[in-house]
């Protein structure tokens, strides 16, 4: 039966001869029939006692998976507990706020260090605003993101207050315009937050107090 | 007392360990049943108003109970896990509560700022409202993606699984519904995170490449003009990653076709061109009974095609003129109208390629009228 209808070389070179080479678009490919059927928007069914059990469970027995309340899911600062919910956003964290490497390449201001909040955008930028402004502008970012690395944590800005006023250090020069991330100081196995010394003005909280302790004495 | 019958009598040791490790089997075995049941309603998904015909105990919910949620929620700026699953069940069960709640302005903030918050329990459940608030029309999802779009996008990073899945669900009904939103997602990068996902290594329990796939195919159907120069180079760059029989393969060659990634100003390099087509070879099923076989083949046809058209040289690719000519006589055979014709310029640009030799291809050529 197929040995029938089958063509010949030469049918089949009239055949070709008639179609002109070049490719298929898209636009061309949609007037025919669509393969798949049209998506249906399907919503998602909670269950009310997943709810309640987390609710009761403050800390799950076993690592399960819809019911955890606890940190793990989550990407952690080591140094001041931030947490963040991508990996990308704890590397920018931790390089823009507690480097002392970084801040010092931003302070050289030869090229550009802040990387875009998107991992797979490849622009960085001169200064955190200049970001913000290109997040919003090209990537429809909202003007508040939650998780800008512009702002400091609440903790981290009152420690830097504490730190200001102990030190009793001129403010402008002391921050750089904001310019200098807070890096903790290094601790000799006595951490700050669990002493009982209420003498914290002598406390060398961050670098650029160490710093300033350091020509003091000279 | 306790350590002197201890002490004493060795057998109420071993029944006290007994009983222990017959609470904890029995613990394990109850967290075991949950978890299958948590997968089990995850996978219970229903569309607008569906769930009224699907479940006849349902709490009825109406405008007015949308509205007081929401004026709540708004007064105190927090809604809870309760608050949450009512409005998710609202959403599902009519299109009316969903506008009802778009309308009381600051309502939708309330839930995002849970969706963005520290606790994760609070942001599954948020996500889940969000998905469900996802089933309203093209302004809804437009206001959802101007508000929560780059979060959405953010936490198909994250770990928790349940948590991604439903930004995935999110945003292929947003996708499905407004375009202007799925330009606005396409800025931030969407589809190169969607790809990454597609592409992700088979042994990923999770497995989210068949949500991935639909929604970049959604992308690919309804907003293949948004898509950027360098998400079409990104997904060009990384087509190598998706590898014949993975999970939603069948969905490759649509996406390659329709976003254009083979085209003359695109300058693919050999590798990717042999890639594709031993995809197209691999994946083959030789009968258009399934619309997964018919998208594999009826697209993969034309991918390969366009190949030709970009005139490849020798030394760029490896054809095996048998192999090849073996595919297309099945292909042929099976007579289907639309098909017959795109091979017919499949074979038509091969020929201008000049890749094989001519006379001997049309003389196995097996064509039928």
């Amino acid at each position: 039966m197929s040995s029938a209808t089958l063509l010949t070389k030469a049918q089949l070179q009239n055949a070709l001869n008639s179609i002109s080479a070049g490719f298929l678009t898209s636009a061309e490919a949609n007037k025919t029939e669509p393969i798949l059927s049209p998506f249906k928007k399907l919503g998602v069914l909670i269950d009310l006692e997943d709810i309640e059990e987390a609710k009761e469970t403050k800390i799950p027995l076993y690592k399960n998976v819809n019911t955890k309340t606890t940190q793990t899911q989550y990407y952690s600062c080591i140094q001041c507990r931030r947490q963040l919910p991508t990996a990308h956003l704890l590397d920018l964290h931790i390089t823009e706020q507690h480097d002392l490497y970084f801040a010092v390449s931003v302070e050289r201001g030869d090229k550009p260090h802040y990387t875009c909040y998107i991992e797979e955008c490849p622009l960085k930028f001169f200064l955190p605003a200049e970001r913000k402004d290109h997040c919003i502008k090209v990537h429809k970012f909202p003007a508040n993101y939650r998780f800008d690395q512009g702002k400091l944590p609440t903790k981290a800005k009152s420690s830097i207050r504490k730190a200001t006023n102990a030190m009793d250090v001129n403010v402008g020069e002391n921050m750089n315009d904001g310019k200098l991330p807070y890096i903790k100081a290094f601790s000799f196995g006595h951490p700050t937050q669990r002493t009982f010394n209420s003498r914290k003005e002598k406390a060398l909280l961050d670098v650029q107090a160490m710093r300033e302790a350091l020509d003091d004495m000279d | 007392m306790e350590i002197v019958a201890r002490a004493s009598t060795p057998a109420v040791d071993v029944q006290i360990n007994d009983t222990a490790l017959r609470l904890r089997i029995r613990e394990y075995a109850r967290q075991q049943r949950k978890e299958l049941r948590t997968n089990t309603t995850d996978a219970l998904r229903f569309g607008l108003g569906q769930i009224k015909d699907k479940i006849s105990e349902l709490e009825n919910l109406g405008i007015k109970d949308v509205q007081g949620m929401a004026s709540r929620i708004k007064r105190r700026k927090h809604a809870t896990g309760e608050d949450m699953y009512r409005l998710s069940h609202a959403f599902l069960q009519g299109n009316e509560n969903i506008t009802a709640f778009a309308e009381v302005q600051g309502a939708t903030q309330v839930i995002i700022k849970e969706f963005t918050g520290t606790q994760m329990q609070r942001q599954i459940e948020a996500a889940e409202c969000l998905c469900n608030y996802s089933l309203g029309d093209a302004h809804v999802c437009e206001k959802i993606t101007t508000m929560a779009g780059s979060y959405l996008v953010t936490f198909l990073d994250s770990k928790e699984p349940r948590l991604k899945r439903s930004c995935l669900w999110t945003l292929a009904n947003i996708l499905a519904t407004c375009t202007k939103s799925a330009s606005m997602l396409l800025q931030m990068q969407l589809a190169s995170k969607l790809w990454k996902l597609y592409t992700l290594p088979v042994n990923d329990i999770n497995g989210y490449h068949e949500d991935a796939a639909i929604c970049l195919y959604l992308i690919a159907n309804r907003a293949a003009s948004s898509i950027t120069a360098e998400d079409r180079r990104y997904i060009a760059e990384n087509l190598h990653k998706k590898q014949p029989g993975e999970a939603a393969a069948d969905y490759l060659m649509y996406i390659v076709f329709q976003l254009e990634i083979v085209s003359r100003e695109r300058d693919l390099c050999a590798p990717h061109f042999q890639h594709l087509l031993q995809f197209f070879v691999e994946n083959l099923n030789l009968n258009m009974n399934t619309a997964a076989d018919k998208l594999r083949i009826v697209y993969g046809v034309r991918v390969v095609a366009n190949i030709f058209a970009t005139r490849p040289s020798m030394g760029q690719l490896e054809l095996q003129a048998e192999h090849l000519v073996n595919v297309l006589n099945k292909l042929f055979a099976l007579r289907d109208t639309n098909l017959t014709m795109d091979l017919m310029q499949l074979l038509k640009n091969l020929i201008e390629a000049q890749l094989l030799d001519n006379e001997l291809l049309l003389e196995h050529i097996r064509v039928y009228a």
